[in-house]
């Protein structure tokens, strides 16, 4: 078979690039290597009430040893099920403790590390701007005929949700403001849906309410304790973390008398 | 059945008034693309592309607070209809409109550029206005493309999630379209559910497009025939 | 009386000769304007001025002349870049007063080489494509009556794509006609036809350009196509027009050379038939052209057998590479045509050589160093030319 010079040239040409892309190819775990956690690192998974106070924490603990936290913010049902299906979290903060004992069943969490950080509070928050008087009237303001939408966590996978549904109930209002319910992924979403303006009223985390972000730009009614059950905050560390000691010494810290103040600027209560 | 047929029936019905109103909306800006000999075409061509490009965080994102109650347009919106953007069918329709925008433009588009323009000049000696050169010419030649840009818009809007999942907030036969319901049972650990769901409408928009491009393949043979 | 045997260079038989140009109605088409358009690879300036008036007016040139360019712009497909153009005080076109009608209220017809039929219509709606202000029963009684002068009634309900070259011609006709233009555009309708249907359309289009006066441009390349139109041609070549006025005119014009070249044949003459001969297929015509004697006795050639009769006027075109020069008279040859003559001027250019032999009338012929020098021609020396009976090609005038 003849073939004629650029073929040849062409398929030439060809072969190089190839091979070279090969080898390109061949170095790409190398890349992902390059992000392989060094011992001074820790992932971890947390509730979205946290997202504020557990930033500050983690930046007073980075300063403090030199370990890179890196944080992920969710509704805490969406990050159990992250765990669950191998997401490479070391430590994983709930907003109950539910999820973490969940966890632990199936294996992916460590029993003997369960401790309970801390008790979120939940509020009833409205734009500073809004007519709506809740500092004093409280649950009746959902009440209100301009009341068009109450933004609460999904109650499927966040604790604050359903906190949030049996407060309503507990208050006897549940049936009568269903029907108005806009349902946030987590916590988070549903404060920005309230502060955003598009929900009148929202069920959200004291700890967003007192955040930096927030404070000032609404007004709030902290819902009464016995309206629901306790959201009592678990943190636990998880089975299949490769840094097991590093994530202990950051629970230390965790229970400590500095993150405990921390917490309570944040308007948690300490356990 | 762990089916939720709500959350279908209302993803179809969002998925035809989008892709409806896409059909009218955008022929003239197809037209305008097509026809249009400004120098500054490029960048309509780019605005429209945009939402290709773009996450649907950033539609998202506009749609809750660019667009907000707190914005101008969030007022004047509110004042007509009584009720914000977010949470709303029509606030859905209106962030996917925007979103399947260039589906459903792009092929329009490009059915009208392949009209013989001799056809379209014999039409304007013969005394037919742009608009009924349009109608008479343009657009029966252009039939394949009017459908696939339909079709395309259609099935990317049965399949929206980013948006819905933004700016729903997820109220069962309101804004809980089948692409939450299947991230809901996910997180529920539901995976029967979802999987159900899944397939559903897996198989729903296989047959709408096998249908579509089925019925397509006739085309007109274009041009001018000596 | 047979028809001739007609093949590509010869004479269009058209069943009627033109009828005299009627100056009397009818609007004049009246153009001037520039425009710089691409052809080829390179940039041409038209720039033309002219009056059409109704009738036929053929634009003639080369392909790149800028003829279809010309139609566009009348038009209104394209903008000059300045000038007028208006047809019987309307004006469609006016750089300097900043008019330009748009396309759809020029009120004229157009069709284009390729026809551009709508091929997702019918033959009967495409003739009625442009009737579609008139009431239902109105577009119905005029596409058919259309439809039956171009005698494509039977194809009413055919697509473009189910039709002939000649019946897709007509229907195009048809579809432009139907509508009473007041100008009429025809880029090189015939092109792709053969003799025959050329010479029917050509008939239908004369008949009905009798019926309605208005100014006709037809855009061709074909030179039987101009002298079997020809009221008035344009002669177009890179964008300007090199000469106008009837065929007869043109030929004669300054600058000879550049229109024989279009027009093909060096020798064109005037002549009268003298006698037809059926049985010999041939029939001797009298020439009478530049240089012929006002007395004397005619020069009298044998040319093939074409219609009209003792004392029909027509022309009869040799090109010069057609006639063979003899230095004594020959004998024993087909050629029917033997003239003798003398030698007026001997020219070379290149590796030709134009010798003009005065006998009777003038004739250019064309022969190569190698004959003039083998044959020792000189300027005053007596031949004879040669000339075949198939080499006189006959023409309308």
């Amino acid at each position: 078979m003849h073939i004629r010079k650029d073929d040849l040239d062409t398929m030439r040409q060809l072969r190089s690039t190839f091979i070279a892309a090969c080898l390109l190819l061949a170095t790409a775990p190398g890349w992902a290597q390059g992000e392989k956690k060094s011992s001074s690192e820790l992932v971890v998974a947390a509730a979205a009430d946290l997202s504020v106070a557990l930033q500050e924490i983690a930046k007073g603990y980075e300063k403090k040893t030199g370990v890179n936290l890196k944080l992920s913010f969710g509704a805490s049902g969406a990050l159990t099920q992250q765990i669950q299906n191998g997401a490479p979290f070391d430590l994983f903060f709930s907003a109950d403790m539910d999820y973490p004992r969940q966890l632990i069943s199936a294996g992916d969490a460590d029993r003997a590390t369960l401790y309970q950080y801390a008790v979120g509070k939940l509020v009833l928050w409205v734009p500073a701007d809004s007519p709506l008087d809740v500092e004093h009237q409280g649950m009746n303001v959902l009440l209100d005929p301009s009341v068009k939408k109450i933004a609460i966590a999904n109650p499927q996978h966040a604790p604050y949700g359903r906190a949030a549904v049996a407060s309503l109930k507990h208050a006897g209002v549940y049936d009568r403001v269903a029907d108005r319910l806009v349902l946030g992924e987590n916590i988070s979403q549903a404060a920005q849906f309230a502060e955003s303006g598009n929900a009148q009223v929202g069920f959200v985390a004291l700890a967003h309410a007192v955040a930096p972000s927030m404070r000032g730009k609404g007004k709030y009614w902290e819902v009464p304790a016995d309206f629901y059950p306790a959201l009592a905050q678990g943190v636990v560390v998880l089975s299949h973390s490769q840094h097991k000691k590093e994530a202990a010494d950051f629970l230390t810290y965790i229970k400590s008398k500095e993150t405990g103040s921390l917490l309570q600027k944040y308007g948690f209560i300490l356990p | 059945m762990a089916i939720d047929w709500q959350a279908f029936w209302l993803t179809l019905q969002l998925a035809i008034t989008v892709s409806a109103i896409l059909l009218i909306l955008g022929l003239p800006i197809a037209y305008w693309i097509s026809f249009s000999r400004r120098r500054w075409k490029f960048l309509v061509e780019a605005v429209v592309a945009l939402p290709i490009v773009l996450p649907p965080t950033v539609l998202g994102f506009y749609v809750l607070v660019a667009l907000g109650p707190r914005s101008p347009f969030g007022r004047w919106w509110i004042a007509l209809t009584g009720h914000t953007l977010a949470f709303t069918f029509s606030g859905l329709v209106i962030g996917s409109i925007l979103y399947s925008l260039p589906f459903a433009v792009q092929p329009f588009a490009a059915s009208f550029s392949g009209v013989d323009r001799k056809l379209i000049a014999a039409s304007a000696t013969l005394g037919a206005s742009p608009l009924r050169t349009f109608v008479r010419v343009i657009a029966p030649l252009s039939v394949p493309g009017l459908i696939t840009g339909t079709a395309l818009s259609f099935a990317h809007t049965m399949g929206e999630f980013g948006v819905v999942l933004m700016v729903g907030g997820n109220i069962p036969g309101v804004t809980r379209t089948v692409s939450i319901d299947i991230f809901d049972r996910v997180q529920a650990s539901d995976y029967a559910g979802a999987n159900e769901t899944s397939l559903l409408l897996l198989a729903f928009s296989f047959a709408v497009l096998a249908i579509v491009y089925g019925v397509n393949r006739k085309a007109w043979v274009i041009g001018p025939v000596k | 009386m047979p028809d001739p045997p007609t093949d590509e260079g010869t004479a269009i038989a058209v069943s009627s000769l033109p009828a005299p140009e009627d100056k009397s109605t009818g609007p004049v088409l009246d153009v001037q304007f520039r425009k710089t358009f691409a052809a080829q690879a390179t940039q041409f300036l038209l720039e033309v001025e002219f009056q059409a008036a109704p009738g036929f007016t053929i634009l003639f040139g080369a392909s790149g002349a800028g003829k279809t360019t010309l139609l566009d712009c009348v038009a209104g497909l394209t903008r000059p870049e300045s000038g007028r153009i208006a047809i019987g005080g309307r004006i469609l076109f006016d750089a300097a007063q900043r008019i330009d009608l748009p396309v759809e209220n020029r009120r004229l017809g157009y069709v284009f080489q390729d026809l551009a039929l709508f091929p997702h219509l019918t033959v009967k709606q495409n003739v009625q494509y442009g009737l579609a202000h008139l009431p239902q029963q109105e577009r119905d009684a005029q596409a058919f009556a259309i439809l039956e002068a171009f005698r494509i009634t039977h194809l009413a309900q055919r697509y473009s794509r189910e039709i002939s070259g000649g019946e897709s011609q007509r229907t195009a006709l048809a579809r432009t006609l139907v509508t009473d233009p007041a100008l009429l555009l025809l880029d090189e309708p015939l092109a792709a036809l053969d003799a025959a249907t050329k010479a029917r359309i050509i008939d239908d289009l004369r008949k009905w350009n009798q019926a309605h006066r208005i100014p006709i441009l037809y855009v061709t390349h074909s030179r039987e196509e101009v002298f079997a139109l020809g009221e008035r041609v344009l002669v177009l070549d890179a964008g300007r027009i090199l000469a106008q006025g009837t065929p007869h005119e043109v030929i004669r014009a300054p600058q000879q050379e550049t229109v024989a070249q279009l027009v093909g044949f060096e020798n064109i003459f005037d002549a009268v038939v003298d006698a037809v001969r059926p049985e010999r297929g041939t029939m001797m015509c009298k020439i009478t052209g530049p240089g012929s004697p006002q007395n004397g006795g005619a020069l009298l050639l044998e040319t093939p057998l074409v219609r009209g009769g003792v004392g029909s006027a027509l022309r009869v075109g040799i090109r010069s590479g057609d006639i063979l020069l003899a230095t004594a008279i020959p004998v024993g040859l087909s050629a029917r045509n033997i003239l003798p003559g003398r030698i007026a001027a001997l020219e070379q250019h290149d590796v030709i050589v134009t010798a003009r032999v005065k006998c009777r009338v003038e004739m250019e012929v064309h022969l190569t160093l190698a004959a003039r020098d083998s044959l020792q021609l000189e300027v005053g020396r007596e031949v004879w030319l040669v000339i075949k009976t198939h080499s006189c090609h006959l023409m309308q005038r």
